[in-house]
């Protein structure tokens, strides 16, 4: 009994999560019926289990709720603003009585009384019934959805076919994706370039008919195989979420499948932190799994891609010449069942928005601004356990940009801008990082004031020539706090410092752009995962490195004396003036060094630098092993990994690396140590 | 820069048309009254379509595909061929011989266009 | 001694240039010869780097820097004490190359004398006692102390120990 009655507890807790979210959304558009019909819904299924499981006072709260709703569904009553503002407080009072279902506490039962008064009175108040039509989103012209597959024959392109023309024409009926992967495994020595290797899937959103559909291969009829199927997901449109959760699960060595794009593509995906697939309303094709097992998973599959890394460097040596084809089989499916495991422990910033929506909600009102979240790019994904520790740090740097960011609608509107603020939260990938903004177009932060205060505190003395960059990260300094008045929400100088703190534990780094009266951006960098990485493994001397194969643009091969002669290091390589760093000198400068150097480029701060190493080994699936504590100050390396022969070699963080080494050319004003 | 299409056909007023058509939408036009000319004037030259009858004398459709293609340089050039509606077994033969594609005569000018749309970007 | 009432009265020696010390064992957790190291660069000398250790990436310090002794090149003797050291309410686990391990002895508490305050080369703190063997003394450590100040090599500034070490052979 205890066991299904925390599952319910799990159930409740998401049903509710799900019950904030559709509020919010209810709030900006309060006469959605899907959206009505949505938080009628889960009050019904939360109102049932709270029965079966004993929570009588849960039964009571929202038995009451789901009648309102009810009558609103049923257009006999409107959603007004006191009754939003009852369910959200029920919501929360919902919350505590899941910790607490005997409503023990007096507080708690007062709390249920009161709140079951509220109740009873909106139930009875007379409201006008909305004439005429709710306003519904209209519906689109939606046709039908199909699943496509075109497999074309070997020799296609003898006949003068672009098959890439047929997947174009197809898309072009409607909106879709086109899923391409090579029919059999490739091995590149023996690949004929006027031969098709590669076949398609293709999921197409399209008014047109079956006929218009193979109307685009009438030419190729004999010389594919082709399959139209109606696809079963039926309100459905190629939203970029979408797009990326299939993207995703996309691999380029097989077919997807008509069964597994139906199954990935059910209706209901939104991904709490603590378990892992979705389970819809329905129930259909998703597993709660408890987060160790995808620890243990983890843990297994970084011990596998160690050991294949073993077992190809013995194949390499062997003369068994079997032996090399199946440890590159080894390694692919090993390299497949990585990607696998990966993306099982990726979960989109959106599952953190609902909070973060809350508090804007809960603050603008506290502090008597008008301010509006908006969020973008929220289907980025990010490790599981990477999310866990961004919740706080975020959270703190939203509660500053309504503190002291946007200002009160009146001051606003006295500068010419909105009454209303808006807070703007931005997930997106670049290269290695996921990459969170945070933006406000508030007042921005007032530099005089940062140096005033940093004066005061003792940071840095009154003559001291500081540029604006180096101002604004006096903020991150602890004991720092501008605030005039310390508020109840921000507290006093708890902040950046905490702030930065945690988003460094987490190898990630934070940068503040800010402009008077214009508003501040605060840019949180964090790397995209934390355990393996896909690398390039270069040597200088005898120790051996990672350069994580995403930061990595083009190799050059350059003479070694080429990167000593030009004054500040720069090489010329394809038409352009690259700064190199002989990380040979950098890294190993007690061994002798090579006549021909490698350099890689890679992208730092939006500009090109070059990495001079001695070779190039290849590429590499690297486990990431913490370097400890000792070696915390050498931060240009974010661990290490264990190599097919059990030496050790360094995992380089080019950005880290560039920018200790960009940093040491220049003499700056030190600012007194913490 | 514009593309060049080759059309044989051994019916002047056909070439005619298909070049005027053509023209009129910004490809350059050569033409050929049969297949023996059509291979001449392959010679080197750079050519992105090749449209062809069936019917000819001298050479007919089908030989002059399977000689493009055996051709070196135009083995995988885009061929549309000529057909009309009673020539069924005609167009699986020049599909077999390697033809891309194919339209049915009579044709209307857009709907040559069309399907050379569909061949060639 | 303190009140360490669980400890095992055995431990482990090894040598460092003329020196003989002595770890309790309940911290050593193994010795291992001396595979390739992968040093980090721009890491402080006594850091000698990191090692594979069953899939576990290990720090290895010199302890004969951490010592103040001039390095030398590893003998044949040489090994690596891999040990488990409490910092700051955290356990890690380190390595340290020592010029070679002798034995592991019991060790009387009685026989254990305070460590001297003043006159020895090294600050003391970490020395928790020195017993005499054979005519040979041996400094006992508190591996937990040797390791907390991660920058500190441990000899005393010259001008502290105006007294020669009483030593003798």
């Amino acid at each position: 009994m205890e066991h299904l009655r925390s599952l319910f507890l799990d159930e409740a807790t998401e049903l509710l999560t799900d019950l904030e979210k559709g509020l919010l959304k209810l709030e900006s558009n309060p006469a959605d019926t899907d959206g009505i019909a949505n938080v009628f819904r889960c009050m019904h299924s939360l109102k049932g289990s709270a029965q079966m499981f004993g929570f009588d006072s849960i039964n009571a709260l929202t038995h009451q709720l789901e009648s309102i709703y009810q009558a609103i569904r049923e257009g006999k009553q409107t959603l007004t603003p006191p009754i939003l503002e009852v369910t959200y407080s029920c919501l929360d009072h919902l919350g505590k009585l899941l910790n607490d279902p005997m409503v023990a506490g007096t507080t708690l039962q007062l709390a249920q009384v009161h709140l079951l008064e509220e109740i009873g009175k909106l139930a009875e108040a007379e409201n006008v019934l909305t004439t005429g039509d709710h306003v519904l989103a209209p519906e689109e012209g939606k046709g039908s959805c199909w699943y496509i597959s075109f497999v074309p024959e070997e020799n296609i392109l003898q006949h003068g076919t672009n098959t890439l023309y047929l997947i174009e024409d197809l898309l072009a009926l409607g909106s879709g994706l086109a899923l391409p992967y090579l029919v059999k495994p490739l091995e590149w020595e023996y690949a004929d370039a006027g031969k098709n290797y590669t076949a398609f899937e293709v999921l197409l959103e399209t008014s047109c008919d079956e006929a218009a559909i193979r109307e685009v291969f009438i030419f190729v009829e004999t010389e594919c195989e082709l399959v139209i199927r109606p696809f079963p997901v039926n309100f459905f449109s190629f939203t970029e979420p979408v797009r990326q959760q299939v993207y995703r699960a996309h691999t380029i060595d097989r077919p997807m499948g008509y069964s597994a794009l139906s199954t990935l593509l059910m209706p209901g995906a939104h991904l709490p932190i603590d378990s892992i697939i979705t389970s819809q309303r329905n129930g259909k094709g998703s597993v709660r799994v408890p987060s160790e097992r995808l620890d243990d998973l983890m843990n297994l599959v970084s011990e596998l891609v160690t050991t294949q890394a073993r077992l190809t460097l013995f194949a390499t040596e062997s003369t068994v010449g079997e032996l090399v084809t199946i440890s590159e089989n080894v390694e692919k499916i090993t390299r497949r069942l990585r990607d696998n495991a990966f993306s099982m422990s990726l979960i989109p910033v959106e599952s953190l928005v609902v909070r973060f929506q809350r508090l804007v909600r809960d603050l603008s009102k506290e502090l008597n601004k008008e301010v509006i979240f908006k969020t973008e790019g929220t289907e980025t994904e990010i490790d599981k356990s990477i999310i866990e520790k961004l919740t706080d740090p975020v959270l703190h740097l939203l509660r500053n940009a309504l503190d002291h960011g946007i200002e009160s609608p009146d001051k606003r509107h006295q500068q010419g801008k909105p009454r209303q603020g808006t807070v703007l939260l931005k997930a997106y990938y670049s290269g290695t990082n996921v990459v969170i903004e945070i933006n406000d177009d508030g007042a921005g932060i007032d530099l005089e004031r940062v140096k005033q205060k940093a004066v005061a505190t003792g940071i840095i003395r009154s003559d001291d020539p500081l540029r604006e960059d180096e101002l604004i990260q006096l903020i991150f300094h602890p004991g720092f706090s501008t605030a005039e008045h310390v508020t109840g929400v921000s507290g006093r100088g708890v902040g950046m410092d905490v702030v930065k703190r945690n988003i460094t534990d987490i190898q990630g780094e934070i940068e503040v752009i800010t402009k008077p009266a214009l508003g501040t951006t605060f840019v949180i960098r964090l790397p995209l995962t934390l355990s393996i990485i896909d690398g390039l493994l270069v040597s200088t001397g005898s120790t051996r490195f990672i350069l994580p194969i995403a930061a990595v643009r083009k190799c050059y091969e350059v003479e070694t004396t080429l990167l000593e002669n030009e004054t500040h290091h720069q090489v010329v390589l394809d038409n352009q003036r690259i700064p190199v760093f002989n990380l040979c000198k950098v890294f190993t400068p007690d061994e002798p060094v090579p006549f021909l150097s490698q350099v890689i480029t890679v992208q730092y701060n939006k500009k090109t630098f070059g990495l001079a190493v001695e070779s190039i080994i290849g590429e590499y699936q690297a486990v990431l092993k913490p370097l400890g504590n000792r070696y915390r100050k050498q931060d240009e390396f974010s661990g290490a990994t264990i190599l097919g022969d059990g030496t050790v070699a360094l995992v380089v963080d080019p950005n880290k690396l560039i920018r200790n080494l960009t940093g040491k050319e220049e003499t700056r004003i030190s600012i007194k140590p913490i | 820069m514009a593309k060049n299409i080759l059309i044989v056909d051994d019916s002047e007023s056909i070439r005619e048309l298909v070049a005027y058509t053509l023209e009129g939408s910004g490809y350059n036009v050569v033409k050929g009254n049969d297949g023996v000319e059509a291979l001449q004037k392959l010679n080197g030259a750079e050519f992105n379509l090749v449209i062809t009858d069936l019917n000819m004398p001298n050479m007919d459709g089908i030989q002059l595909i399977q000689e493009v293609r055996k051709k070196e340089g135009y083995s995988t050039i885009p061929i549309l061929m000529l057909t009309t509606e009673s020539q069924q077994s005609k167009k699986e033969e020049a599909k077999a011989a390697g033809a891309t594609g194919w339209i049915v005569k009579p044709f209307v000018p857009e709907k040559l266009l069309d399907v050379i749309k569909k061949i060639i970007r | 001694m303190n009140e360490q009432t669980e400890l095992l009265q055995s431990f482990l020696t090894f040598r460092l240039g003329d020196e003989i010390f002595a770890a309790n064992v309940s911290k050593v957790l193994e010795i291992l010869e001396i595979p390739k190291i992968t040093r980090v660069p721009r890491s402080p000398a006594f850091m000698r780097g990191v090692i594979n250790l069953r899939g576990s990436v290990l720090p290895v310090i010199d302890m004969r820097a951490k010592f103040g002794l001039p390095t030398v090149p590893d003998t044949v003797n040489s090994c690596i004490v891999v040990m488990n050291i409490s910092l700051e309410a955290q356990t890690i686990v380190l390595g340290a190359v020592v010029d070679d391990v002798q034995e592991v002895m019991e060790i009387e508490p009685e026989s254990i004398q305070a460590a001297p305050t003043v006159g020895t080369k090294y600050r003391t703190g970490f020395i928790e006692g020195m017993t005499k063997l054979n005519d040979q003394f041996i400094m006992i450590l508190n591996l937990d102390l040797v390791f907390s100040d991660e920058e500190a090599i441990l000899l005393q500034e010259i001008s502290e120990s105006d007294v020669p070490a009483e030593k003798n052979k």
